[in-house]
């Protein structure tokens, strides 16, 4: 039975940290309707710029996972600035456009420098200790990550439901030229939705490089690995990416522990997480927790 | 007056153009080389020191004037792991007159297979794919198979294990270069090598290898054959050491010992798995810097002579691309000492000719590089290496798997 329950913990882990990646791609949506396909390489970059901090700069690790987020939130902030501004208004097919160019600028800017070729590793900071209860048992870093994943999907939820700002931004969503009218800055919102996903991404990419280690093309694709979380999830919903992602990591976790090395399967883990988001697509196109958007003519 | 002048001219230009052509034949001839390879992309943390040592080594055969004042001109090119740059670099490359060619990737090799023989062009891939050498002529490998390398590794268990039958997993890359390995392990058992192929796990992207790592234990497993690269590796390191599953000792009961081949190990799996890479064993050709030697004092000399930073000069793949450099220099020289026109075919035949007497004595690997026309794998000698306190160290003598002949 602690074979069972080790799965789920290990598949709620994961799950988490698929959500954590998968809120950057939320976050962008839910305020713009776009979605940012170059969001593996802003989880790379926030994870190579905490190592730099602390690896190179000496800094210690905490101070270079809170530097990290601030100041990916303001290259995300500068990239929808120099690239997406322009398009505010344009036929969103475009805007992904954009951001399928940008993952290949990202991708090229990042091999300029030495993260792009070259394998690194966050220095231990956290007890290699295990934390174990009932035959079941957790990293510290795995825990760290959990904690973080929940703080900031509780802090972006409330941001959303309950600030000005948040508000507003779901506004833009809803319609942007509405917005407009009553005075909200379309172009400030769209700033703050991709500072805000730069800001998830760096966390993401801090703690999946502490598990994985820091390898860049390992690291980028995450942006596609969360796909299906999102997807599931409802491209525009918070929550929906939390239940998502621990539903594909237990998934995994269950199909990698009791399909694969079993009647000839192999690889299952990988492919589930496919099928099944097809067959909630089937009852629910629009994710478990998507808006379904009904327009009346 | 005029006439005079025109004649002064004339004569001056005779003068120049002899002279250029006089100058040129003391500079001697330029052999041109290709080599594409995925400096940037996936797998670049192997390619980009790889084209390092490549260069480096062509750069030092230039400047320390060994194939005289001829000069080798190797364009290397980036194809970013994609088959169809690679294509594209090839075909360049043959219209530029390379004479010699060097490969990377096992997809680009195996896809490219036809085109070598077609070119009749000498090939050396970074792959060690025993399958690039199927169907094909002009494709030769530095090191051992990945086959062999799986094979000595099975090796080294069915000898070391205390008990019943050895139960071994083995963890793989889901591409031609991860299943590569499967069959001719495979084959080696029904061959009478007494260990039980429990399962064999095709990797994704996983952050969690604990239902993977339980289920094997579950089984009975107590051996983890890894072929893929470091990185994947590295996390199910991390997790096993977590579950506290890594055997201090080699085959420690309960525990599960990881080995691995070539692109497994090296320090880079040390810099992505921290402490968890220890007792992680590793085979490949090379000699490592963490052996020193006078193969790793040239290495370590090669790199800093050419300004490379110290992750770069300890890398197993720098030396690897210096090593195919080594070869395709060696079979120049070996031409031109014979009076040969340096031409592919004549390449070729020099490739043939390497081996019994003719064989060619590396310091950078564990054993002599040898081809002929029934035999395309060049190091055929192996080494195990464990990581110790942060560093790989050997493990026994250098040993060529007996099932590799069993099998064939």
């Amino acid at each position: 039975m602690s074979y069972f329950f080790q799965l789920v913990v290990s598949g709620i882990v994961v799950g988490s940290i698929y959500a954590l990646a998968a809120l950057g791609f939320v976050l962008i949506y839910k305020s713009s309707k776009v979605l940012n396909i170059a969001h593996g390489q802003i989880i790379a970059a926030g994870a190579f710029i905490a190592y730099a901090l602390t690896g190179m700069a000496g800094i210690p690790i905490y101070l270079s996972f809170f530097l990290s987020m601030v100041i990916t939130f303001f290259l995300a902030m500068s990239v929808e600035r120099i690239f997406l501004r322009r398009l505010i208004g344009e036929p969103i097919i475009s805007v992904i456009m954009v951001t399928i160019g940008l993952m290949s600028i990202l991708d090229g800017l990042i091999f300029l420098t030495p993260f792009g070729s070259v394998n690194f590793s966050f220095p231990r900071f956290l007890p290699r200790t295990l934390i174990s209860f009932g035959g079941v048992s957790i990293s510290w870093t795995q825990l760290v990550g959990v904690i973080v994943t929940a703080v900031m999907i509780g802090g972006f939820s409330w941001f959303f439901k309950k600030s000005t700002v948040g508000i507003s931004m779901r506004a833009v969503s809803d319609d942007q030229f509405a917005s407009m009218s009553v005075g909200i800055s379309v172009p400030r919102v769209f700033g703050l939705a991709w500072a805000t996903a730069g800001l998830s991404a760096a966390a993401a990419g801090v703690i999946i490089g502490n598990i994985t280690g820091l390898n860049f093309e390992t690291l980028q694709a995450f942006g596609i690995t969360v796909f299906p979380v999102v997807i599931l999830g409802g491209l525009d919903s918070i929550l929906g990416a939390v239940v998502a992602g621990i539903i594909m990591g237990i998934i995994q976790q269950f199909a990698s522990g009791y399909l694969d090395g079993n009647w000839g399967l192999n690889g299952t883990a990988e492919v589930l997480p496919y099928i099944i988001l097809l067959i909630i697509l089937l009852f629910k196109p629009h994710g478990l927790f998507g808006i379904h958007e009904i327009e009346r003519v | 007056m005029k006439n005079r002048k025109r004649m002064t001219v004339a004569v001056s230009l005779t003068l120049i153009v002899l002279f250029a052509f006089t100058f040129q034949a003391q500079a001697g001839e330029t052999y041109k080389l290709g080599l594409s390879l995925a400096i940037t992309g996936p797998t670049s943390d192997a390619g980009d020191p790889y084209s390092k040592g490549v260069e480096d080594y062509f750069n030092y055969v230039n400047d320390m004037k060994l194939l005289g004042d001829d000069k080798i001109d190797c364009t290397i090119r980036d194809d970013q792991y994609k088959t169809d740059v690679t294509k594209r670099n090839f075909e360049d490359f043959l219209d530029m007159g390379i004479v010699f060619y060097l490969n990377y990737s096992t997809g680009s090799t195996m896809a490219l297979k036809k085109d070598f023989d077609e070119e009749k062009m000498p090939t050396i891939p970074a792959s060690f794919h025993a399958g690039n050498l199927e169907g094909s002529t002009y494709i030769f490998l530095p090191i051992a198979t990945y086959s062999a390398q799986a094979i000595g590794l099975a090796e080294y268990i069915v000898k070391n294990h205390k008990g019943d039958t050895p139960k071994v997993a083995m963890y793989i890359h889901p591409s031609a270069f991860g299943r590569g390995p499967v069959s001719d392990v495979e084959k080696a058992v029904a061959a009478g090598l007494k260990m039980e192929i429990v399962e064999v796990v095709e990797h994704g992207t996983d952050l969690d290898n604990t239902a993977m790592l339980q289920r094997l234990k579950s089984k009975g497993v107590q051996y983890i054959i890894s072929q893929t690269i470091q990185s994947p590796v590295a996390t199910m390191l991390k997790d096993a050491s977590r579950l506290g599953l890594i055997a201090k000792t080699f085959g420690e009961k309960g525990k599960i010992t990881f080995l691995g081949c070539h692109y497994t190990g090296g320090n880079d799996l040390v810099a992505l798995a921290g402490p968890a890479a220890e007792n992680f064993f590793w085979t490949t050709s090379y000699i490592v810097t963490s052996e020193p030697g006078p193969g790793t004092d040239f290495q370590l000399s090669l790199a800093k002579k050419y300004g490379r930073d110290e992750k770069t000069a300890n890398s197993h793949n720098y030396i690897n691309g210096a090593m195919v450099a080594q070869v395709a220099s060696e079979c120049i020289l070996r031409a031109k000492k014979k009076g040969l026109k340096i031409t592919k075919e004549s390449l070729y035949e020099e490739l043939l000719a390497m081996n019994g007497a003719n064989e060619f004595k590396t310091v950078t690997t564990v054993g002599p590089v040898t081809y002929s026309k029934t035999d395309k794998q060049g190091v055929d000698t192996l080494q195990l290496y464990a990581v110790k306190n942060g560093e790989f160290k050997s493990v026994g003598k250098p040993f060529i798997p007996e099932y590799t002949g069993k099998i064939k």
